[in-house]
């Protein structure tokens, strides 16, 4: 899976590394900014009040 | 693991058939499930990262998140006292929907917590206590009235504005400000544990607290253990007395 990314990837080695790394940071930007503020209520670790459900 | 798993395969199948084009196709065979297999565990070494990143996410950048929103919306109430555009006392004229004060408790630490209508997710997120509106609707200290002041905020994550719950102890001061009152109360009961459907701890008269007749009550509820949402931890106290804001705000006693 990464190999295959990282052979289709253009450029050198050097540009496929930066690339890679532009790569992650946008994964975890999309990660915080959007999948774990959805999926954070659905886990029971947060819920503070009292309440009769 | 790829090299390992194409020799074993090999050898484990290399018996019947004509050999050389049953060869090639074993090769091949083995390839497809080195192949499976390499995805596989770079799969679980991917969901591993992710639920690394999703603690770091949880104790930490949502307490960034929050406290930036929490000191913006602080800064904002602060500065509609200063400039006298909310009248705490006035009917009409209280702006719940930017706070109505703030909680400061010394012994969870220094540093004053915005109060805000609600104890929706959508604003205990944002680095605030919320008093609560459901189930049993929270008394307002500055409505005079007596009644239990009941407030909710996280322990963990999203500001953790009551991480230290646990260090209130009986005779605690809990200190609420508003535009011109300092409310002074001091803790007189802390249960470590309940359950999060026991919501007659926000009755106005929290019979659990030992408490028999009206008065002026405050409730601290939050999360515990840490970390976890399994039970509930409260903190009650009462109104010891009230104190007029004087010009330089200087802070009753017990915060000094």
């Amino acid at each position: 899976m990464y190999g295959w990314i990282w052979r289709h990837l253009p450029g050198n080695a050097w540009v496929k590394a930066l690339l890679s790394l532009v790569l992650v940071v946008a994964v975890v930007y999309v990660l915080f900014q959007y999948v774990f503020p959805w999926a954070e209520p659905l886990l029971p670790f947060n819920d503070v009040t009292v309440d009769n459900q | 693991m790829a090299a390992t798993t194409d020799t074993e395969h090999e050898e484990q199948s290399g018996t019947d058939g004509p050999p050389e084009p049953a060869a090639r196709r074993r090769g091949r065979a083995g390839r497809i499930v080195a192949r499976t297999v390499s995805v596989f565990g770079e799969l679980l070494i991917t969901a591993g990262l992710v639920l690394g990143l999703f603690v770091v996410y949880s104790l930490w950048w949502t307490n960034v998140v929050a406290d930036r929103a929490a000191d913006k919306q602080a800064d904002r109430v602060r500065d509609d006292w200063a400039q006298d555009r909310v009248g705490a006392d006035g009917p009409g004229a209280l702006d719940t929907k930017a706070g109505i004060g703030f909680l400061h408790v010394p012994a969870m630490g220094d540093g004053d917590i915005l109060v805000e209508k609600g104890t929706s997710m959508k604003v205990l997120n944002d680095g605030v206590a919320g008093y609560y509106t459901d189930p049993v609707k929270s008394a307002l200290p500055t409505s005079g009235e007596e009644g239990n002041f009941s407030l909710a905020a996280h322990r963990d994550g999203h500001g953790a504005k009551f991480h230290n719950i646990h260090k209130i102890e009986k005779g605690d001061p809990i200190v609420f400000e508003t535009k011109d009152t300092w409310y002074v109360y001091k803790t007189y009961a802390v249960l470590p544990e309940t359950s999060k459907y026991n919501v007659r701890v926000l009755d106005p008269i929290p019979k659990e607290s030992g408490k028999e007749k009206a008065g002026h009550y405050i409730t601290l509820t939050t999360c515990t253990p840490v970390y976890t949402s399994r039970y509930r931890y409260v903190v009650w106290g009462e109104l010891v007395r009230t104190e007029k804001v004087d010009g330089e705000r200087t802070p009753p006693k017990e915060l000094r």
